[in-house]
């Protein structure tokens, strides 16, 4: 068996390798977080659940929740954290 | 960003209030630095349409007015940091604010934090938060394709965004604990345009949000009110609610601190200089007790909030 070798960060945590957000065309909040991703330096996949309405049972699967902006983090090891609306203070330790 | 520089001005919240002051006090060379906690441009940012702000002949989105409003302060040097303010202390002439990035030390302050929606205060509102239960049509509308929604409320927002959510419901119902307040355009576009999508009950009192088992989820399938005219128990069927009853001042984090809240949370202040009970700390905008709640009066407390701050510091600065 092969050794999974995760990418960890100064800090020790498992960094992610994957960010999924969940938006509509009109939500303030979806903007901001895209905007703090950006200048945080992180790149992120967009699901805008006006243009593909197909996706929004996925973004309330993941989320439990009939609310955007959804972020799901997806980290080195697999693992997922999901964020729900505009929470810096969950967003930034989970990309930490 | 916490550091040991003494900042000309701190303003917290980046709503229209804010931004107006900001605009002013970057041209006169007060260095300006603004805490936001959501969405620069406020609550107007999560309003999907402005009619009555001067200078938009055919109206603006509320998203696009509140981010000219911040592009308009940045190009000036204003600096808006995303945290959130969560005390406040004057010692001398120093005023430290306690910030979820540490402590930031100001020589002067302006709130002007706003206000977020008030909650009815019903069984099963906390409950079905997020799964049923909303206060941000722009940001949760999307759920509720051919769907039914009842939207509870009478005033300007819930007129404006019940509206907006017919681009995504069946039908909505509207439940009004007395009669409209909304503007008279508002409610005569509502009842000229809408009169198929939404119909409007009068004299509804919200008394619970019901919910049951659907699609392997807990959500939202009812709401009971009583008609004050007959008291009757009423019911009606829907698949989420929006709530726009009021706005709530987002002053919690002033408790302790010695700015003179009123019982309901607005901060007390000097009418003419906007000045609250701590020297240097100044209110402008929906937080302020006495404020007239508008896009266009709170950016002129804003400009005025400005005109008294740069008086304030030419005996510090």
């Amino acid at each position: 068996m092969g050794v999974l070798a995760l990418k960890i960060n100064k800090k020790g945590t498992i960094m992610a390798k994957n960010i999924t957000i969940y938006t509509t065309n009109t939500c303030a909040s979806c903007a901001m977080v895209k905007k703090w991703l950006g200048a945080k330096g992180h790149s992120y996949d967009e699901v805008n659940i006006d243009n593909e309405p197909h996706r929004q049972a996925e973004a309330l699967a993941v989320s439990g929740a009939l609310t955007v902006p959804v972020t799901v983090v997806t980290k080195e090891d697999d693992s997922q954290e999901v964020v729900i609306g505009l929470n810096l203070a969950r967003l930034a330790p989970a990309l930490a | 960003m916490a550091d040991a520089k003494i900042h000309d001005l701190v303003i917290v919240g980046a709503g229209p209030a804010a931004l107006s002051c900001a605009v002013y006090t970057t041209r006169e060379d007060i260095e300006t630095l603004l805490y936001e906690k959501a969405v620069p441009g406020g609550l107007i940012s999560t309003t999907d349409w402005v009619d009555n702000y001067p200078g938009f002949p055919d109206g603006i989105e509320g998203l696009t007015l509140g981010d000219n409003m911040r592009k308009q302060a940045e190009r000036f040097g204003a600096v808006i940091e995303l945290g959130e303010v969560l005390g406040l202390k004057k010692q001398g002439d120093i005023i430290t604010l306690d910030t979820t990035d540490g402590d930031v030390q100001a020589k002067s302050v302006l709130i002007a934090t706003g206000s977020g929606y008030k909650k009815i205060g019903v069984p099963g509102e906390d409950a079905y938060y997020a799964r049923g239960v909303h206060y941000c049509a722009t940001c949760d509308g999307a759920f509720y394709r051919d769907k039914r929604l009842v939207v509870v409320g009478g005033g300007n927002s819930a007129v404006q965004e019940a509206m907006f959510l017919t681009r995504f419901a069946s039908h909505i119902d509207m439940l009004v604990r007395s009669d409209f307040r909304a503007s008279d355009v508002l409610v005569k576009e509502l009842e000229s345009k809408f009169a198929d999508k939404i119909t409007v009950h009068k004299g509804i009192i919200t008394d619970e949000i019901l919910g049951a088992e659907i699609d392997g989820m807990n959500k939202v399938n009812k709401v009971l009110g009583t008609d004050k005219a007959t008291g009757k128990k009423v019911e009606f069927e829907t698949d989420g609610v929006f709530v726009f009853v009021g706005l709530q001042p987002n002053t919690g984090f002033l408790k302790g601190s010695g700015v003179e809240l009123d019982e309901i949370g607005l901060i007390k202040s000097s009418a003419d200089t906007l000045t609250t009970a701590i020297p240097g700390v100044f209110v402008a905008g929906d937080c302020r007790a006495d404020a007239t709640l508008q896009i266009a009066t709170a950016v002129g407390e804003g400009a005025t909030a400005a005109l008294k701050i740069r008086e304030f510091l030419e005996g510090h600065l």
